[in-house]
């Protein structure tokens, strides 16, 4: 009985010790805020309750937070994949375009299916054409040995230029002011979970990936040599693990989640291809995957923080006119912080 | 012929026009990845380079305002970047990807400050050309190479002087050596981390300067869009060049060339869809690196933090 205690003491005692460096980088990020919000003259308090509170005082704030993490959870995992194999993703932009693409391409090639059909089919092509447009830079490290940073940041690039194609020439929609296409077939749409305010299914389907991602890279044997592959390769390759293999696969399931997330923003919030519809969840989620320090466990809960100050971020940019990049630079500080917890803890 | 000669003379123009910021960014990557420190910053880098350039221009009255603050953020990063991978020992990569964001969200973020939203946005005047005298008066080398503006001689001039220093001074040699074996350098007395320090913070004065010189040459204001991928380009332009100044000239000029004969066939009309030769500087870059991996040979430390109590390289 004692030593069960004892167990359960140091388990929420190692917990705890994870999650306090977390809580002083965030409020010490929160400060450097605060001083900066005030001198820029603004209500520090009154900012502070917009920035952390939006997403939980009406049903509209919750669902919109909601709606920002779906993206956010897959485009951090998208990152995280491939670093625990030791090499940074940083495509997700255009493997969610592409991902997009796909998904819109199926929606409005095969519109009249019904929906058991042809929901599948957008989700897939989706989850296919951002694994491809991952293939391409996985295959030159693979083939090349070249740099994968580089590659998949000149693909994002590359998809820019492939989506205002898209959507200005191929199927765009005349009648709109903003380049995008005609919607997809209604058998496309991810049904609703909450018709009002509309929340859609995807929230349950990215929890579900989670999971799934969390249980492949911690529970399994095939999880393990990617992540031997990471934390050594050279130790790995002489245990039999195909490392260049382990590379070229793990980059390629983080461009299929990246691609899964465009298709879930087309097929659940806009019905349709929009320019611009990958917003800046790129960048947001390397922020989530390094301040998770790559752990799937604690993608989600990262994400749904980021997901608030993003929804708050906006709020305040609309009531106080402070600038939307604001939140930025606190999320760049929270990652700062939350590294430097390890310099600190390292001495 | 005579005006296909035109024609040239416009087009080699606007080539070493377009190949400064090039030239810039990627010699301060050079700098920084020959004692070993992988600065993947530039694109933020630049970006705050291009805000503060455009700020200081415009508030100051005068483009040199603007390329002084631009290099004062520059340096900032630099020493940021150094200290936490230098001194804290942190992942260059990471600090690298965290610096970018920083810079990302930091140049926007001073300008809506400052400026604001508005409907039209405040200009400032563009570098102008300077005539060499004499020399501008060659025909047609003396048009594409003697009447640009100042920042084309400083980068080639810069250039140079970086091959003299890297290969033949001492200086130089100690340099190249903290990149590639700064246990050995370290033993024979050179200080690594000061080399680290000094090249991170050279590299980012440079990359300050290469973002500075867009709104100073393209748009007259500052964009969110202005700097447009050239710091990653500049990463593998730099890689291209195999880290040594001169090679990296030769291929700033390459580069800055895709980007102008995209424009060039855009404005022209060829019945190609222009978002096709948008991506052109993009995939140029790509196939250029399948074809470099084959000669370069990055600096050995490069990406590598030195500890000096550690046995093991």
């Amino acid at each position: 009985m004692n030593e069960q205690s004892n167990a359960l003491g140091t388990r929420l005692r190692s917990i705890g010790d994870q999650f306090i460096p977390y809580l002083l980088a965030v409020v010490a990020s929160l400060a450097a805020a605060g001083i900066f919000i005030a001198a820029m003259g603004f209500d520090v308090p009154k900012a502070f309750a917009t920035i952390l509170f939006t997403s939980f005082r009406t049903p509209t704030g919750f669902v919109q937070t909601l709606l920002k993490f779906v993206p956010l959870v897959l485009q951090a995992l998208a990152f995280t994949i491939p670093l625990a194999a030791g090499k940074f993703n940083i495509g997700g932009e255009g493997q969610m375009i592409m991902g997009a693409i796909g998904a819109t391409a199926a929606g409005i090639l095969f519109s009249g299916l019904p929906l058991p059909l042809l929901l599948p089919l957008v989700i897939l092509a989706g989850f296919v054409f951002g694994g491809f447009w991952a293939a391409i830079p996985a295959w030159l490290l693979y083939r090349f040995g070249i740099n994968e940073i580089l590659t998949t940041v000149m693909m994002n690039f590359v998809s820019f230029s492939i989506i205002d194609y898209v959507a200005t020439e191929i199927w765009q929609d005349a009648a709109a002011g903003h380049p995008m296409t005609v919607p997809i077939g209604v058998g496309g749409e991810l049904p609703l979970l909450v018709s009002r305010p509309p929340l859609h299914t995807g929230v349950l389907l990215v929890v579900v990936v989670a999971v799934v991602v969390y249980v492949y890279t911690n529970r399994t044997a095939a999880g393990y040599e990617l992540v031997a592959t990471g934390s050594n390769p050279r130790a790995a390759k002489v245990h039999g693990i195909n490392v260049r293999m382990m590379f070229l696969l793990s980059l390629i399931l983080g461009g299929a989640l990246a691609g899964l997330s465009g298709a879930i923003e087309v097929a659940g919030v806009h019905h349709r291809l929009i320019e611009g519809l990958q917003s800046n969840f790129l960048l947001l989620g390397i922020i989530i995957g390094l301040i998770a320090k790559g752990n799937n466990l604690a993608v989600p809960f990262v994400a749904f923080f980021i997901a608030i100050l993003e929804v708050g971020a906006s709020a305040l940019q609309r009531t106080m006119m402070i600038p939307v990049e604001m939140v930025f630079i606190v999320e760049a500080l929270v990652l700062l912080f939350v590294l430097l917890s390890d310099v600190v803890r390292r001495r | 012929m005579e005006q296909f000669g035109a024609h040239f003379v416009s087009f080699a123009k606007l080539v070493l026009l377009a190949m400064v910021p090039y030239v810039l960014a990627s010699q301060g990557t050079m700098l920084g990845g020959r004692t070993g420190l992988f600065n993947v910053a530039q694109e933020g880098i630049m970006l705050v380079g291009a805000s503060v350039g455009f700020l200081g221009a415009y508030l100051g009255g005068n483009l040199v305002y603007g390329l002084l603050l631009a290099m004062l953020a520059g340096a900032l990063f630099g020493l940021a970047l150094a200290y936490f991978t230098t001194t804290l020992k942190m992942n260059q990569f990471v600090i690298g990807l965290a610096l970018f964001f920083v810079g990302l969200g930091l140049s926007t973020l001073f300008y809506k400050l400052v400026v604001g939203v508005t409907l039209q946005p405040p200009l400032i005047p563009t570098l102008r050309d300077v005539p060499v005298p004499f020399l501008s008066q060659i025909p047609i080398l003396g048009d594409v190479l003697f009447n640009q503006n100042w920042l084309v001689y400083a980068s080639i001039l810069l250039s140079l002087f970086l091959y003299y220093l890297l290969y033949k001074t001492s200086f130089g040699l100690e340099l190249r050596a903290v990149g590639e074996n700064p246990k050995a350098a370290d033993s024979l007395g050179v200080h690594v981390s000061r080399m680290r320090y000094g090249a991170a913070i050279a590299g980012g004065v440079l990359m300050g300067v290469a973002g500075a010189y867009l709104p100073m040459v393209y748009t007259g204001t500052f964009t969110e869009g202005v700097v447009q991928g050239r710091g990653w380009i500049a990463i593998a332009l730099t890689f291209f060049g195999g880290w040594s100044p001169h090679l990296i000239l030769l291929g700033a000029l390459f580069f800055a060339g895709v980007e102008v004969l995209a424009l060039r066939v855009q404005v022209g009309g060829l019945g190609i869809p222009y978002q096709f030769l948008l991506t052109l500087p993009y995939i140029a870059t790509i196939l250029v690196m399948i074809f470099a991996v084959r000669w370069i040979k990055a600096p050995a430390f490069l990406g590598q933090n030195y500890d000096r109590e550690r046995r093991i390289l």
